[in-house]
């Protein structure tokens, strides 16, 4: 039972992060806090179910084509609305949390609720490790998980934008002096973490239905996740991933399941408490006031 | 024959409010040129600089940079036009170790302009430069994180990452600041070195002495006015400069 339980809590923890880790990469890089997130991820996966079963497109393509669409829509979200509320904080979560609310709420009134609203398996079989059955979507999960993570790191620290982002996210003024455009910048951060949740959304909505509820349970993970972590910090993400997806798969199993989000939020706020800006947190400020 | 000088600047303001902080400044610099410019704590000096590069915009007047007025480009398009810039208080990337800094400048859109892309192995171009202005080679100080180096190396970092970017124009805001007269001494050298190669240079100074010795023409500013322009040694003779920026009678 331990084994099967340890390779469902990394299960979890790697859904966690891939939940979170566009909504981090946007904020790491640009300090914009998308609250519109969620309605990205329930976004794109509606958009695939539309091109897969109204449009009749052949599954990749709906899937790479809501990618496209979904970092195109964020793309448009800064160019249009963040640029101009840029570096106020509170403006630019009203802003995002309005567009998102919005995009959530109207494919509610539209009727895009029930069971038929779901997405394909990637493959429908199961294998049998470490006493539990374990199928094969949790374990492309997993891969994907990994490979993004890994791609992530390559284009930060070995391409010439990923270097522009790690610039921009440590100094947006000293970058701006090895001419790099700061706007361009953000907008792409911006565009790369909808996308990011466009393939979050590809690969977790098939476990579920697809909801508008998932929106807001997305945003609300992702938060809590980038808090627990601390902002703008990937190897935050996946720690703090980690413990609260062990956390919750270890209370689901032994103690009941009832007890998860009670012991998740412990977990939150026993991190807070110790390290008020979270594990690799970088707002110091926070740190001093204990 | 007359030569366009390679920066104009023509009747330069810039208000804060109901400040002044510029006002009406307007000077020519030629290419290869060392323009020093000095003026009391809240003369204007720095507001200038972020004028030129254009980290703030201006309230009237023109910059011109190699026949082209530049005073509505947003600051990263001035960079790419071969004009940087480095800052009174360093701006390094601190959790990065020093060579790394260098990394993002050489992988510009200004230096990548310019060699198309093959530049070789950047890492090795990265601690060259940094070993050009006095990062010891033997030290191994160029992998050291940079928010653990002294100022004098930060200082040098700073100056690296300027010249990284193969610019025709180097601004340099108080660069001697806070480094001691064996480090300033050191650096000298580099900046003459810089000047063979043909840069255009502007330094912000308040070690007055040792700019002197390098500054081929000096701007005084007071009050966001410039109230004297010529060789340091006949503008440390005008009364207005003596009691304005000496404040000597």
């Amino acid at each position: 039972m331990l084994a099967g339980t340890a390779i469902y809590a990394i299960i979890n923890s790697v859904i966690l992060a891939l939940m979170a880790i566009g909504f981090n990469l946007t904020f790491g890089i640009s300090g914009v806090a998308n609250f519109a997130y969620g309605a990205f991820y329930v976004l794109s996966a509606y958009a695939t179910w539309m091109m897969i079963n109204l449009l009749g497109f052949s599954y990749p393509v709906s899937v790479l084509l809501s990618i496209l669409i979904t970092a195109l829509l964020g793309a448009a979200m800064y160019r249009f609305v963040l640029m101009r509320v840029r570096g106020q904080a509170l403006s630019e979560v009203i802003a995002t949390f309005g567009i998102g609310l919005a995009v959530l709420e109207l494919f509610r009134y539209f009727g895009f609720v029930g069971f038929e609203y779901n997405l394909p398996v990637f493959a429908d079989y199961s294998f049998f490790i470490g006493g539990a059955f374990v199928d094969m979507q949790r374990l492309l999960i997993v891969a994907i998980g990994v490979v993004l993570v890994l791609g992530l790191w390559v284009f930060t620290h070995h391409t010439s934008l990923g270097l522009a982002f790690r610039g921009i996210a440590q100094d947006e003024r000293t970058a701006l002096t090895f001419g790099i455009n700061p706007d361009k910048i953000a907008m792409l951060a911006v565009a790369m973490g909808a996308g990011l949740a466009a393939v979050a959304a590809t690969v977790i909505i098939p476990l579920g239905t697809i909801s508008p509820e998932e929106g807001y349970d997305v945003l609300i993970k992702a938060l809590a996740v980038c808090i627990i972590g601390g902002l703008g910090s990937t190897g935050g993400v996946i720690l703090a991933s980690f413990v609260i997806g062990f956390a919750e798969r270890f209370t689901d199993s032994y103690i009941g399941s009832h007890w998860t989000m009670i012991v998740s939020l412990a977990a939150i706020l026993i991190v807070l408490a110790v390290k008020p800006s979270g594990f690799f947190g970088k707002q110091k400020e926070l740190e001093e006031r204990i | 024959m007359t030569v366009t000088p390679l920066l104009q600047i023509s009747k330069l303001s810039k208000s804060f409010g109901g400040v002044q902080a510029v006002s009406q400044v307007s000077f020519d610099l030629n290419e290869g040129e060392l323009l020093g410019v000095i003026g009391p704590n809240g003369s204007g000096k720095t507001t200038l600089v972020n004028l030129i590069s254009r980290f703030v915009k201006p309230s009237s007047g023109k910059v011109i940079y190699k026949g082209r007025p530049i005073h509505s480009l947003p600051a990263y398009k001035i960079v790419r036009l071969g004009i940087a810039r480095t800052f009174q208080m360093v701006r390094p990337f601190y959790q990065l170790p020093a060579y790394k800094n260098m990394i993002i400048p050489l992988f510009s859109p200004r230096v990548k302009g310019l060699v198309g892309g093959k530049y070789g192995d950047r890492d090795a171009v990265a601690l060259d430069l940094l070993e050009e202005v006095g990062f010891e080679r033997d030290a191994h100080v160029a992998y050291k994180i940079a928010g653990a180096l002294p100022q004098g190396y930060l200082k040098r970092l700073e100056l690296a990452k300027a010249i990284a970017l193969e610019p025709d124009l180097i601004i340099l805001d108080e660069l001697f600041s806070g480094l001691s007269l064996a480090e300033v001494a050191s650096i000298v050298p580099i900046i003459e070195k810089l000047r063979l190669q043909g840069k255009t240079i502007i330094m912000i100074e308040h070690r007055l002495k040792e700019l002197f010795k390098i500054a081929d023409r000096i701007i005084v500013m007071n009050y966001g006015e410039k109230i004297a322009d010529g060789p340091s040694s006949e503008v440390m003779e005008q009364d207005e400069v003596k009691n304005a920026y000496l404040g000597t009678e």
